[in-house]
């Protein structure tokens, strides 16, 4: 699930981290009342400052995916199937528009994306 | 006290002669709990202002506050507190493993001996081996044991894993992150390889020619500088609400030119319509790449 934490990216690596568990719920990947590694492993595995898994756990609690309980460890909360459904049209979101960056970059127009859109997911329908 | 390590204005000279090396008015913030990764090229003064941090130059002038003791007037109290790895390894090469780490142990009252054995297991080092015989990664190693089982509340790294391999600079990696989720210390860590720090650290200072030349958070530090591609860009941009830390025509194949710039807000790209340019790509920047472009504006001769 952490595969991918990229500490060269510009997007910090709680974020990072944060999004993957994020993604894992909207999923259905990770069900209410799994308990999250404890920051100290989750730390070490990813080679990160202890600190910034607390801040992405914090980041969670924030936003009601996960319940941090004193001593006992970060667990997952009931997240609402409408809260789901909301998170993954989020990363939908976010998709499209690193697919728009890349393709003003590139110098693709709009025209052209569209058209390779509508092939591309008709071929995987 | 909010900074577990502070200097004001701290002055240092290698002598008397005008062009001798010098620590010029270094101003250090380390907050307490932070992770400060310590950058700069070689010669920039980084060994030389750790060294005025645990005692061992005087510094011209300026303040060193170190866990709120005066340095060096308050040294011993301060280094009881303090985990060091100097640049160059100080072990008696007579000695065996664990003589040395009960030679060590001598000197720290809080001293943590089941986790110097846990540690000796670890790293997977022979106990009854003498220091002469051991590898550059189990000094390595070693040096990292002893500094960490004296319990301190801030460890002084200098360059810890230069020179070793991959493996043992994980090891060393993540006994430190352990290190730091029980104790909650500060680390203060120097080192070349800027894609570690870049991973651990949350606090990045930089230092050039004996200067401390940007000190800030890491996401800032990062998300703040980056490369520009601008077209029809004026002559002389006049007021710009970022800093141009460099202006270069692009490779001579586009008609584009590229900017590197620090202070960056998503909203500034407005500034460009304002000024008859437009802005076509806007490029993040690791730390490496950050700090490089960094410090090729502050060498560069004043304008």
């Amino acid at each position: 699930m952490f595969e991918h934490i990229d500490p060269q990216s510009p997007t910090p690596l709680y974020e990072q981290i944060a999004a993957r568990i994020r993604v894992a719920v909207a999923a259905g990947d990770l069900g209410a009342g799994i308990a999250l590694p404890s920051v100290r492993q989750l730390a070490q595995r990813l080679r990160v400052n202890p600190a910034t898994v607390v801040q992405a756990y914090r980041a969670l609690e924030a936003d009601g995916f996960v319940d941090m309980r004193h001593g006992a460890g970060t667990f997952i909360k009931a997240v609402a199937g409408e809260r789901r459904s909301q998170e993954r049209q989020d990363q939908a979101r976010q998709l499209v528009r690193e697919l728009l960056a890349s393709a003003a970059r590139m110098g693709v127009s709009p025209d052209d994306l569209r058209h390779a859109l509508k092939d591309e997911l008709g071929a995987a329908a | 006290m909010t900074y577990a390590i502070e200097t004001n204005d701290l002055v240092w000279s290698a002598g008397r002669r005008a062009n001798a090396f010098r620590l010029d008015e270094v101003n250090l913030r380390v907050p307490q709990g932070a992770m400060y990764g310590f950058l700069g090229p070689n010669g920039a003064g980084k060994t030389t202002t750790i060294r005025a941090l645990v005692g061992l130059l005087r510094p011209k002038s300026g303040r060193i506050r170190v866990l709120d003791h005066e340095i060096p007037r308050d040294i011993a109290q301060a280094l009881s507190r303090v985990g060091y790895v100097p640049e160059r390894p100080h072990l008696y090469p007579s000695l065996t493993v664990a003589e040395a780490i009960r030679f060590h142990a001598a000197f720290h009252v809080r001293w943590d001996q089941r986790w110097a054995d846990d540690l000796t297991t670890q790293f997977g080092l022979d106990r009854h081996r003498r220091i002469t015989a051991l590898s550059k990664g189990e000094i390595g190693k070693l040096m990292m044991l002893l500094a960490m089982a004296q319990r301190p509340e801030v460890l002084i790294l200098d360059e810890p894993t230069d020179g070793l391999d991959p493996v043992v600079r994980r090891d060393v990696m993540m006994a430190l992150i352990e290190y730091v989720a029980e104790h909650d210390a500060t680390v203060f860590i120097s080192s070349h390889l800027v894609h570690e720090l870049e991973r651990i650290c949350n606090w990045v200072g930089v230092m050039d020619r004996g200067r401390l030349v940007a000190e800030l958070p890491m996401d800032a530090f990062k998300s703040g500088i980056k490369r520009l591609r601008v077209r029809q860009a004026p002559p002389t941009p006049g007021d710009t609400p970022f800093v141009v830390l460099a202006r270069e025509a692009s490779d001579g194949l586009s008609a584009s030119e590229v900017w590197v710039v620090r202070g960056w807000q998503a909203p500034m790209s407005q500034w460009f319509e304002g000024v008859g340019a437009s802005l076509h790509e806007v490029v993040d920047l690791d730390l490496e790449e950050g700090y490089v472009e960094l410090l090729r504006t502050f060498r560069r001769p004043a304008a």
